[in-house]
């Protein structure tokens, strides 16, 4: 759809002066031309997500996620850590394996227990070669330590793993009752009846993710393989030997990790383009037309500064927010965030039939 | 726990900076200083623009993810307020050294967290504003900001303005929201559970603190009880006025 004036290709444009070539798209010269962006996709339109899971022998659980040219692996590891090699332990005495947490006072008492025992380690790496910005030999980048950020802070917010399926208990007395945590028991250590199950150990989730290509908002990419990897999640059953102090893990029965508490949020990225590349931001710059082009690929994300990020969960009955990121404009105000409601509701219902 | 629920400022504390200041409100202490605008390294350097860089210290122990994280918000968010076409291949850093934060007396907090710090958010942006104002780097606006927290009591939901870490612990969500002196929204940040219609009524809250209108400040500061917390656009103003007015008075 090259203009006549226009005598070089469509990628020599797109390289020498990117933003006007973008808004060219988006503002077609006939009125029954659509505007679409540089990848062919309407502004509100999301890249379709595909999700496969399982595909790493050695890791519990793993996902790898595509969206469009943007693919992450992520691999989740469990690691045993035993309570005597945590510094500054502290039991709870309400604790019991098998009691069930309502009380908000207990679910402030959960998160806590996972933030500071540390019981989940997420890691983003920006593979070299994933896209051209990214160098070899270089320390993680800002950007990939950003995301980590990220995907730690919401994985805590959102409470997405149950603390009580990384616990591993030492039942002296009651080994039986447990089903499974009895499948390979001895039934050795029952000298003494009274005394009551003892938390020994915790499972700790080392959740890495690798961008295997970056074509754009890795925000959704990393965390749809989060959700992914964690519920694909299995941990070997495991029970504590207490002539061996260590745990010992059952070879064939698995449990899958408990991750129905946090519900499915999922995150939704959209950034503003604006007409003007170098106006003032609003105000004093006069008309500034603008776009809000969903789920950016890296080209747009190089010509837009501002980005929303709305993650949703709308399982049951009302859309409940699990967190939001507006930053670096001031386009999006209160109307917009509020439309943008819908926008990430639809996506929701996208990512939630991929992950089926 | 002695926090202090009125902001306090001073201007221009560190006498070899182009500006600095030092904030404290609600148990945050943070020192700015900025340098600006001054000759970028060649490979940060922007053709058309001023480069903003950021750099945020802890309180404690050398500065990890978290910190990054807390660097790329305040980066994007005052490169839109600072003129940053007016020096083209320029820098203007800003250096934020945090010196206290309130610690929750109940629970052993850790030295290094990774997990997203909301509360300071404000603080860093007000020192940031401040000290660039008393390097007099030319803006297109001043930005003024709030932390909400919304904390359950019995079936219903309160909102609190600045919480207190016993307040977030148990709150439900926490957001960050602000403002520039033309009433737009700058920066939002929340996380937790809550609903559209709950992310109305804080953005309300924020709103009635960040953007109170000038005059009424002036006139029905002492009816207006019922807007709770503190006005901040009168405060930058006030804290301006003071620094103008003490250098002016040889005059």
């Amino acid at each position: 759809m090259a203009t006549p004036s226009l005598s070089f290709s469509r990628p020599t444009f797109a390289k020498l002066s990117p933003h006007p070539y973008l808004l060219t798209n988006l503002s077609p010269q006939s009125p029954s031309t659509k505007p679409s962006r540089t990848n062919g996709r309407a502004p509100h339109e999301a890249r379709p997500v595909q999700i496969h899971t399982s595909s790493l022998s050695h890791a519990h659980g793993s996902a790898l996620v595509r969206s469009g040219n943007t693919t992450v692996v992520c691999g989740v590891r469990a690691e045993i850590l035993p309570v005597t090699n945590i510094p500054q332990y502290r039991p709870r005495s309400s604790l019991q394996p098998s009691s069930t947490t309502t009380s908000d006072d207990d679910d402030a008492a959960d998160r806590a227990e996972l933030k500071t025992y540390d019981l989940l380690v997420p890691n983003i790496e920006l593979a070299t070669g994933c896209a051209p910005q990214f160098l070899p030999g270089v320390p993680p980048s800002s950007l990939a330590q950003t995301l980590s950020t990220r995907v730690y802070s919401l994985l805590h917010s959102c409470g997405v793993v149950d603390p009580k399926s990384l616990r591993i208990w030492h039942d002296p007395s009651t080994e039986t009752k447990n089903p499974d945590e009895s499948m390979q028991v001895d039934d050795n250590d029952e000298d003494d009846e009274a005394e009551p199950p003892q938390l020994m150990a915790y499972w700790v989730l080392y959740i890495d993710l690798l961008f295997v290509s970056f074509d754009g908002n890795p925000f959704d990419a990393a965390w749809t393989a989060v959700m992914a990897a964690l519920r694909d999640t299995k941990l070997p059953a495991a029970r504590w030997d207490p002539d061996r102090g260590m745990a010992i893990c059952s070879r064939t029965k698995k449990n899958p990790l408990d991750v129905s508490r946090g519900g499915l949020p999922v995150a939704c990225t959209a950034a503003v383009f604006q007409e003007k590349e170098y106006a003032e931001a609003g105000g004093l710059g006069g008309e500034n037309r603008h776009w809000i082009l969903l789920d950016p690929d890296r080209l747009e994300e190089s010509l837009c500064r501002e980005t929303v990020t709305m993650v949703v969960d709308c399982g049951e009955g009302e859309t409940r927010i699990r967190s939001v990121e507006k930053l670096g404009g001031t386009v999006i105000g209160r109307e917009l965030m509020r439309g943008f409601v819908g926008v990430a509701e639809k996506r929701w219902s996208e990512v939630r039939e991929a992950m089926k | 726990m002695a926090i202090s629920t009125e902001p306090e400022a001073a201007l221009s504390v560190l006498p070899r900076a182009d500006g600095s200041a030092k904030y404290s409100h609600a148990g945050y202490t943070v020192t700015a200083s900025v340098n600006g605008p001054i000759e970028a390294q060649r490979r940060d350097e922007h053709a058309y623009e001023a480069v903003v860089d950021v750099i945020v210290r802890p309180a404690a122990g050398a500065g990890g993810t978290r910190e990054r994280h807390l660097e790329s918000i305040l980066q994007s968010s005052l490169s839109q307020i600072i003129l940053i076409k007016n020096f083209p291949r320029s820098l203007i850093q800003i250096v934020l050294q945090i010196e206290s934060t309130p610690e929750n007396d109940y629970v052993n907090t850790k030295l290094v967290q990774a997990s997203l710090n909301f509360p300071i958010i404000p603080a860093l942006l007000q020192t940031a504003v401040l000290a660039l104002l008393s390097a007099a780097v030319p803006m297109r606006a001043t930005a003024t900001a709030s932390v909400v927290a919304v904390v359950p009591e019995g079936q219903t939901k309160r909102m609190v303005v600045d919480p207190s870490p016993r307040d977030l612990d148990i709150a439900k969500s926490v957001h960050v929201l602000a403002f520039t002196s033309h009433d737009e929204l700058l920066l939002a940040e929340s996380e937790g559970d809550f609903t559209v219609k709950e992310w109305d009524d804080v953005y309300e809250t924020a709103q009635r603190i960040c953007c109170r209108p000038a005059t009424t400040a002036e006139t029905d500061m002492a009816i207006d009880d019922e807007a709770a917390g503190p006005d901040m656009r009168h405060f930058l103003r006030s804290t301006m006025e003071t620094k103008i007015a003490a250098d002016l008075h040889w005059k």
